[in-house]
């Protein structure tokens, strides 16, 4: 028969201890300030890029085979595109585009294709007498750009129909028809996906694995370290006779975990903030003339609790298995060479993710996305990127989940054997040996 | 109302930790644990603690099994000294007193009253590596009877302690025993045991080679030690071939005669006077502790034993997350 220690409140208070031990050391408070203020630099980077961009210029060339016609066109998206915004001073006021007639379409396809034309105007005059117009360009129909020009179509339309109506006639009005054919395309199971979504959802996505591949190594050593400095200043002694092993492992796991999502938040916040304000920001810096966009695009509550989730659990999984082995130590250098292994396998996991966001759909993306530990990376990656079924999202936190059950138990138990061993080498063996010992 | 150490074996791999131990010690009693290095001191402390598993036999507090009983029952003074370095001397007392389930304001007052006692309040709110040894062994030791153990168990206590510092720890010993705590102290410095312990185990290689009362032991051994101080020579050639004498231990004052049980006192005072010496001290006394020990074990308590049989840390009992 063995005594009954319930969990709490002991690994409560030792969960406590270990926060407050790690949020207010100096190297915590550094390095979170200087974290959120990168997150934050990061975060209003868009805005910077469009500053400069703004005082770049973006050449569209206007094909017609009409001259008449694509004059017309030029002159409407000139007026549209090229007007001032109120209030700016027009000596130094800057045309943010350079319009043009093209003439080769073979030529002019070249350039775009190259970045070096920011987009073709195809205008035609149909069998119908209405005009139509084609916009080639790099961005999708929903960009701002796309949308002024579907203004300028229409515009060309009123006026070719007055220019060719006799005064006092009356002929019928045909609405010009305006397409935008995206020179990158991206698909989500065939249906296309709207390009600017689809690349924020995929820098997203590098972003979150990154994050959560960092979070998972640095705060899981933050455990092996406090594990193995427990055990190097002997404190660990004290600590046997107090608590038990399920109660110490528990209360480090869930105390350094929390101090992690404490940074994780502060650096975060700042920056989502900052997000949030992008607009006032963006034309207190650009003035009005800045052409809304949007940087987290694709980025939703859904997503972002998602992200949360398999952080959370990704983190037990590796924080105990990371636990255990700092048990297995009797100085914090030895857990670097001990380490070595762990990190590899959340490195395959951020290997087998960064694969899945590229679009790669094969059976080992599928599997890795369910089976632990590479299914917090994986089944993350395929949210972002691609539709994923109700049931394998089930099946990938549950299977998680009950890893999480059983590594606590083989983890408590090397733990517990782990702690009392002093002066041996660490090693696969004595770590095999400990755990059926057990 | 003791504690019954029961026949318990502890194997670790091939080598015998403890074997077929048996003891008891009373309520309130001072209990010396003496051994050399490597006896099975720190392992049979363990398995009192449930923090190994014997392989058999049992260990018993009144009358219930050790390993059921609840973890504030036990106070544990490990032999390896540690404290967390970087935290407060106050907040770290407090802490280990929360979960032994002090609550925290009365843990502070506590913490508080020890520090006082034993001289180190000034240093309540300095970080424990900022201390002494000697002070830092202090702190360790608030922090195993800050929750009032019935039964406290130290590992060496009395080690790297000054003078002045084990007169403040044996008083608090005397203290805690007199409140009804029971105290278990393993040990190799014999003066120590000598001047606490109402009872004793010695131990070797895992089994108690002697125990009971101190008194009764001395008794039981019928060995005798003669204190004598010459005038003149302090320590003369011939002390070893007086009557009934077995050993000579000199010093720069005089000598300890280790007697044979058939020696006479008085056949050896007339002896001495019988070499014309004068005689300033003659002082008859049992056995010393380590006397007894020596006489136990056929070593010192600080040589080495031959073989160690004290790995106490191969196999371990866990809890378990299910």
């Amino acid at each position: 028969m063995r005594r009954r220690d319930p969990l709490l409140p002991n690994a409560g208070i030792i969960a406590r201890r270990e926060y407050r031990d790690r949020t207010r050391s100096p190297l915590f408070i550094v390095s979170t300030i200087l974290l959120a203020v990168l997150a934050m630099m990061v975060a209003i980077a868009p805005i910077g890029v469009r500053l400069i961009d703004r005082q770049s210029v973006s050449r569209l060339v206007v094909i017609s085979s009409d001259a008449e016609l694509g004059t017309r066109a030029l002159a409407v998206a000139e007026s549209l595109l090229n007007s001032p915004p109120a209030g700016v001073d027009l000596a130094t006021w800057q045309r943010p585009y350079q319009l043009e007639i093209g003439s080769d379409p073979e030529t002019t396809e070249a350039l775009l294709s190259r970045g070096l034309v920011a987009g073709i105007m195809l205008v035609e005059r149909q069998a119908n007498g209405g005009v139509d117009v084609r916009l080639r360009t790099a961005e999708g129909p929903t960009s701002a750009r796309s949308q002024i020009l579907s203004v300028a179509a229409f515009g060309v339309g009123v006026l070719d129909w007055s220019s060719r109506v006799p005064s006092g006639a009356l002929a019928p009005f045909v609405t010009p028809t305006y397409t935008v054919e995206s020179i990158n395309t991206a698909t989500d199971g065939g249906a296309p996906l709207d390009i600017r979504q689809a690349a924020s959802r995929y820098l997203l996505g590098i972003v979150f694995v990154i994050l959560l591949l960092i979070s998972i190594i640095i705060y899981g050593m933050w455990v092996a370290t406090g594990v193995a400095s427990e055990k190097s200043s002997r404190v660990m002694e004290l600590m046997i006779s107090a608590a038990s092993p399920r109660q110490m492992l528990a209360g480090k796991v869930v105390g350094i975990g929390s101090a992690g999502l404490t940074q994780y938040a502060m650096i975060a916040l700042p920056a989502l903030i900052l997000l949030a304000f992008q607009d006032r920001i963006a034309s207190a810096l650009l003035g009005p003339d800045w052409i809304s966009g949007a940087p987290l695009g694709g980025l939703t509550a859904g997503l972002l609790l998602g992200y949360g989730l398999f952080f959370l659990l990704g983190f037990a999984l590796f924080a105990l298995i990371y636990a255990a082995m700092g048990s297995f130590v009797s100085r914090p250098d030895d857990l670097q060479t001990l380490s070595l292994p762990l990190s590899l396998v959340a490195m395959a996991g951020y290997l087998i993710a960064i694969v899945a966001l590229g679009g790669g759909s094969g059976t080992i993306v599928t599997l890795a996305s369910l089976l632990p530990p590479f299914s917090p990376f994986v089944m993350l990656a395929r949210v972002m990127v691609s539709a994923v079924e109700p049931w394998e999202l089930v099946l990938s936190i549950g299977l998680l989940i009950a890893a999480i059950g059983v590594v606590a138990v083989i983890a408590t138990r090397m733990y517990a054997a782990g702690v009392l061993l002093y002066g041996q080498r660490p090693g696969l063996r004595a770590f095999v040996t400990a755990a059926r010992r057990a | 109302m003791s504690l019954e150490i029961d026949h318990v074996t502890k194997r670790f791999g091939t080598t015998t930790a403890l074997d077929r131990l048996t003891f008891e010690v009373g309520r309130g009693e001072v209990f010396g644990f003496l051994g050399a290095n490597g006896a099975g001191k720190t392992t049979t402390m363990r398995i009192c603690l449930g923090i190994i598993r014997p392989d058999s036999g049992e260990i018993r507090w009144a009358g219930q099994a050790a390993a059921v009983l609840p973890r504030r029952t036990w106070g544990y003074l490990p032999e390896e000294r540690g404290l967390y370095p970087r935290m407060g001397v106050l907040d770290q007392l407090v802490y280990f007193g929360s979960l032994y389930g002090e609550p925290p304001d009365r843990a502070r007052r506590e913490a508080r009253a020890w520090l006082t006692r034993f001289r180190i309040l000034d240093y309540a709110d300095r970080r424990a590596e900022e201390l002494s040894k000697g002070n830092q062994q202090k702190v360790q030791f608030i922090a195993a009877v800050l929750h009032e153990p019935e039964v406290l168990l130290m590992d060496e206590p009395f080690t790297g302690l000054d003078p002045v510092n084990l007169v403040l720890l044996r008083d608090a010993f005397t203290e805690l025993r007199d409140r009804g705590r029971t105290l278990i102290f393993s040990t190799h410095q014999m003066e120590a045991a000598e001047a606490l312990c109402e009872s004793v185990a010695i131990v070797d290689l895992g089994r108690v080679v002697a125990g009971g009362r101190v008194r009764d032991l001395k008794r039981a051994s019928g060995r005798r030690t003669l204190r004598v101080v010459l005038g003149g020579d302090p320590a003369p050639h011939w002390l070893e071939s007086l009557p009934g004498v077995a050993t000579v231990a000199r010093d720069a004052i005089g000598a300890d005669l280790d007697l044979l049980s058939t020696a006479d006192p008085d056949a050896i005072l007339a002896a001495i006077l019988g070499h014309g010496s004068s005689v300033t001290r003659f002082d008859l006394a049992e056995p010393s502790l380590e006397a007894l020990f020596i006489e136990h074990v056929g070593r010192a308590p600080d040589d080495e034993p031959a073989v160690s049989a004290d790995l106490g840390t191969a196999s371990v009992a866990a809890g378990g997350f299910a």
